[in-house]
Order: structure tokens, then sequence, then C-alpha cells
């Protein structure tokens, strides 16, 4: 019976992995732009859906290479947002932006359904054999899963702790306009920030499409977790946003031996109600700022 | 002719919706995302408690009661956020709201939806009780529209203002700014939840598909296209939106092409709320601020 139990907090850490990597790229554009952006989910699908079609004829790469296009796709869709909404509004007031934002997410949502169809997709990938540890079973994506959620915050620790740019990061996320009037090249970092969000959400929803299956609402359903892990860990805060991925992918699927599967996500979201009652700022809460 | 008659309810009903969300976002400037679930409740507790016997005006009365219990429920935890928080708290709500009309299969039949709802005797059914439909929704929406007025109006409405501009104002000048916004949010929930019994009883048909966050993504844009924190905004923006997406139905498309409207529909939908906040944020129409505030 242990072994049940060790089961789902696999299947939690994997799945929070993933929440994870989805969490980071909001709270860091929440973190310096002041938003939540709600379009984050769209990235995650476009990410999935793209090296879909870059892997599928008439294209057909191999799907390791697909993928390099699909985040560079993505990546663009995500300066894109940047460029053609969200610096135009930059100056004005809260509420635009967020709507604004709900806006694109819709535009962009519709936009799978007209070029791929409202129907579940999935990569034709050759049955994986999964690997058993004991009484644990795992599959290979998931394993891979894990490694890579493991090797972005690693990359991103390094970047944001040991470089110039990650330097010039944290003090943006700390005060944007002081930061701009001691000389940090906004672009520069702005250009960083959309980047960083994009592949990580971008890689999220392929390793997602890859374990699971492709739909355009894919993204809508993690971003509502990746939220919830943004709030745990504290807004604007990316190791927060770590553990809170885990710590939600765990709960949800503990949940399931305690009650109907069907109420996996209603606990995920009842989760986030509970802490925004007690906790608002987060178990991690450092005011503002990607530390 | 029946056609229009449809098209002119269906308006209507959305009319209301979007009025009573405009008195919290475009009033008081709370973000509320989940005001579907208050049509949806408002729905469900009228045709289920209609279905079991209950006479249809008196359960009603009672959905729109458990609309504004509901509203109050949501708002006496999420009111302490500000702003963003809010929005997602509301967000959420509505998509747990979703999940138990799904999944509480005894009471609402899950996926299936409820069918038969039934419509008061005198009112009948079929094509010929359209007019006098018709004659109630606008009854409804009048009532709705005066209602909605005389509260934003009032010094309660211009209170609702000062909080949605500035809320360290409104407490400095003595106002219990968590009260009046629950208010507001009550007041909303509960026009939702008229708006909600009149669409059950109206289609006869509902299902949790119906209440989802594609229809806050709609009467967000009636909104917002219309012109938030005006009285006349949300009524002229769910008519155009409504009547936009019946004209699309007219439209000659060759049938291999027709997978693509909808899609197609969203993107417009999704596009014109982007166009709003970068071109015209207020709106069609824009509120008027008053003689006192100088624009030097």
């Amino acid at each position: 019976m242990t072994g049940y139990y060790t089961q789902l907090i696999v299947n939690g850490i994997v799945a929070g992995s993933i929440y994870a990597l989805f969490a980071v790229g909001l709270a860091m554009v929440y973190g310096v732009f002041k938003f939540i952006n709600f379009s984050h989910g769209e990235l995650i699908t476009w990410g999935g859906y793209l090296a879909l079609m870059f892997s599928s004829p008439p294209i057909a790469l191999p799907l390791y290479l697909a993928v390099i296009p699909a985040l560079l796709l993505t990546v663009g869709i995500g300066l894109a947002q940047d460029c053609f909404v969200f610096r135009p509004l930059r100056q004005s007031n809260p509420i635009s932006i967020l709507i604004a934002s709900i806006g694109l997410s819709y535009l962009l949502r519709n936009g799978i359904r007209l070029f791929w169809g409202s129907d579940l997709q999935s990569f034709n990938l050759p049955l994986s054999t999964g690997i058993i540890f004991g009484d644990i079973y795992i599959t290979r994506i998931q394993i891979l899963m894990v490694l890579s959620a493991l090797l972005f915050f690693s990359i991103l620790y390094f970047l944001l702790t040991r470089t110039l740019l990650g330097k010039s990061l944290r003090a943006v996320s700390d005060n944007i306009e002081l930061s701009s009037i001691m000389g940090i090249n906004m672009r520069k970092v702005t250009w960083t920030i959309w980047i960083l969000a994009s592949v990580f959400a971008g890689s999220g929803g392929i390793l997602l499409a890859l374990d699971t299956s492709l739909d355009p609402m894919m993204g809508m359903n993690s971003l509502i977790k990746a939220f919830a892990a943004v709030l745990l860990g504290g807004a604007g805060n990316i190791w927060g946003a770590l553990v809170g991925g885990l710590f939600i992918g765990i709960t949800e699927n503990l949940s399931v031996a305690f009650i109907s599967p069907d109420y996996k996500d209603f606990i995920s979201y009842g989760l986030i109600f509970i802490l925004l009652l007690i906790k608002p700022r987060g178990f991690f809460g450092i005011a503002g700022g990607v530390r | 002719m029946d056609y229009l008659y449809h098209i002119l309810i269906i308006a209507l009903i959305y009319s209301i919706f979007a009025q009573s969300l405009n008195l919290e976002l475009g009033f008081t400037g709370l973000y509320n995302f989940g005001h579907i679930a208050f049509f949806g409740i408002g729905a469900y507790a009228s045709a289920l408690l209609s279905l079991s016997g209950v006479p249809i005006p008196v359960a009603a009365l009672i959905a729109i009661g458990l609309a504004g219990i509901a509203g109050a429920f949501l708002a006496l935890p999420t009111l302490r956020l500000s702003g963003d928080y809010f929005g997602i708290a509301t967000l959420v709500f509505a998509e747990m709201v979703h999940l138990l009309f799904l999944n509480e299969r005894d009471i609402t039949r899950g996926p299936m939806g409820l069918p038969n709802i039934p419509r008061p005797d005198w009112i009948g059914t079929g094509v010929t009780s359209l007019p006098l439909l018709l004659a109630v929704v606008f009854f409804a929406a009048a009532v709705t529209f005066i209602l909605l007025r005389i509260i934003t109006n009032s010094p309660f409405g211009r209170s609702l203002k000062v909080i949605r501009e500035d809320e360290f104002v409104a407490q400095a000048l003595g106002k219990n700014t968590f009260l009046i916004k629950t208010k507001a949010i009550v007041t909303g929930s509960a026009f939702a939840g008229l708006a909600g019994v009149l669409w059950a009883h109206y289609i006869t048909y509902i299902s949790p598909s119906d209440f989802t966050l594609q229809e806050t993504i709609l009467v967000l844009l009636c909104i917002v296209l219309g012109g938030k924190g005006t009285h006349w905004g949300p009524v002229i923006g769910a008519f155009s939106i409504i009547f936009f997406a019946e004209f699309i139905r007219f439209i000659p498309i060759p049938s291999e092409y027709t997978r693509f409207v909808a899609p197609l529909q969203g993107m417009i939908y999704g596009f014109i709320l982007v166009i709003m906040m970068l071109k015209r944020p207020q709106g069609l129409i824009s509120e008027s601020r008053g003689q006192r505030t100088t624009n030097a």
C-alpha cells in the first residue's frame, strides 16, 4: 500500500516540475512588469502544437530537431506579445493590461483551433516502455520532464546569480524606474525576460504534450495551476515558483487517493482559495522581485 | 421575424448580465473574472427548483437570492485581496463552480445537463410564446437598467467610483470600503443570477458547458466594447456582439469551411479586446466625468 502513495507522490513530482516551468515565466513577468499575463498559457499550447507540426508530415523532422524551430517560433510569439501589446500599454492602468492579455490569450487560443481543430491530438510515438523501480512505474518521458525542469532551473540560477545580465534582471525587478535611471539597458532586460518565459513555457508545453495529449485548452488549464504555484511561492519569486509547483503537483495527485479523481482540479483550485485567505503573500513572500 | 425575437431576447439577457458585471468592473473597479459563476448558479438553482415542482416565480426569486448569497460568500474572503489577486480568486471560483456542476451528477446530471426546464403556463411554449417572452425579458432588462442607474447615481454609487479611483481616499473620507464593495458584489451577483434565470427558462436546457470562461470573455467584451462605467455601454456592447454573432450565420460559407467560422469568430473577439485596450480603452461611449473634473 505504501507503494501506491509513493507512486502518487512520484506522479505529483512529475506534474509539479511542469507546473514549475510554467510558473517561473509567469513569476518573472509579474516580477518586472507587475501584471498577470493570461496569454502565458497560450505560449504553452503553441509550443506543444508547433512541435507537433514540425515533427509530423509534410515537414517530419525527428522530434529532437523539431523542438528547435518550435521553441524559436514560441519565442517569436512571446516577443510579439510584448512588442505589439504590452509595451504600448506599459504606462496605462492595470485593468487595461489585464483585459488585453485576456483578449490576446483568446485570440491565440482560437488561432490554435483554426489551424489544428479542437479535437485531442497526440504525438505518434512508439509506445514507450516504462521503467519499474520496486513498486514505482515511471515512463522515460516523465523522467525527461523532471530532468528538464532541473536543467532549466539550474541554468536560470546560474544566469541570475553569476552573470551581469542576471544582476540587471534582479535590479529591474526590484525597482524598474531606478534601474533605468542607473543606465541598465531596459530593452535587453525585457527581451531576456520574454525569451526566458517563452522558452520555459514552450518546452513545458512540449513535454506535457508528449506525456499526455494536445488540446487547445491545455494551456489555460495548466495556467491556473501555475497561478497557484506562483501564489504559493509569493508573486515574483522564482524559487517560490519551483517549490509551489511541486507542492501543487504532489497535493493534487495525492488527493486522488482520498477524493474522486474528478475533483483533482477542484483540490488545486481550492488550495488557491485557502492560500489567498491565509497567506496572500505566499510562503516565501519576499515582496516583489526575482531573487 | 421569429428569429429576430430570438436574437432580441438573447441580446437583452446578455445586456442584463453585462450590466451586472459593469457595476463591479466598470463602477467599482473590481476585476471579477468569475462572474459567469453567478449566472450559472441562478440558472441551475431556478431550473432545479422549478423541475422539482416549486412555482417558477418563487424558484426564480430563490435563485436570485442564492446568487446574491454566493456573491457574499465570494466577497468575504476575496475582497481583502487587491487587483490582480482578486481577479485570479474570482476566476478560480468560477472554475470550481463549473466543476461542481459537472461532477455533482446526482443533483445536476453532470455533463448531460438539465432538459425540459418549465416555463410559466401563461407564457406557453413554441413559437407563439416568443412575443410574450420578449416582453418579459424586456421588462426585466428595463428594471435592471433603471435600478442600476438609481444605484450608481446615488451617494452609494459615488462611493463606488471613489473606491475605483483611490481606495485610500475613500477610507480617509470615512467610508467602510469593505462593506461597500461587498454590497456591490452581492448586487452584481443577484442581477447576474436574474440573467441566468431568464436564460434557463428561455433556452429550457442548460449544461455545465454553458458556464465557462468563454462566456466570461464574451461578457467582458460586451462591457469593454460598449464602455465600462457607463449606463448604456454594456447594453450597446451586448447588442453589438450578439447581433454580430448572429449576422455571421447568414454569410454564405461553403460547407467545407464552416469549421473555421467559430475559431475565426473567437479570434475576432480576442482581437477586438486587444485593439480596444490599445486604442480606445474607455469603449465606444466614454464615461462622463462631470464638470468638476477638469482635464487641464
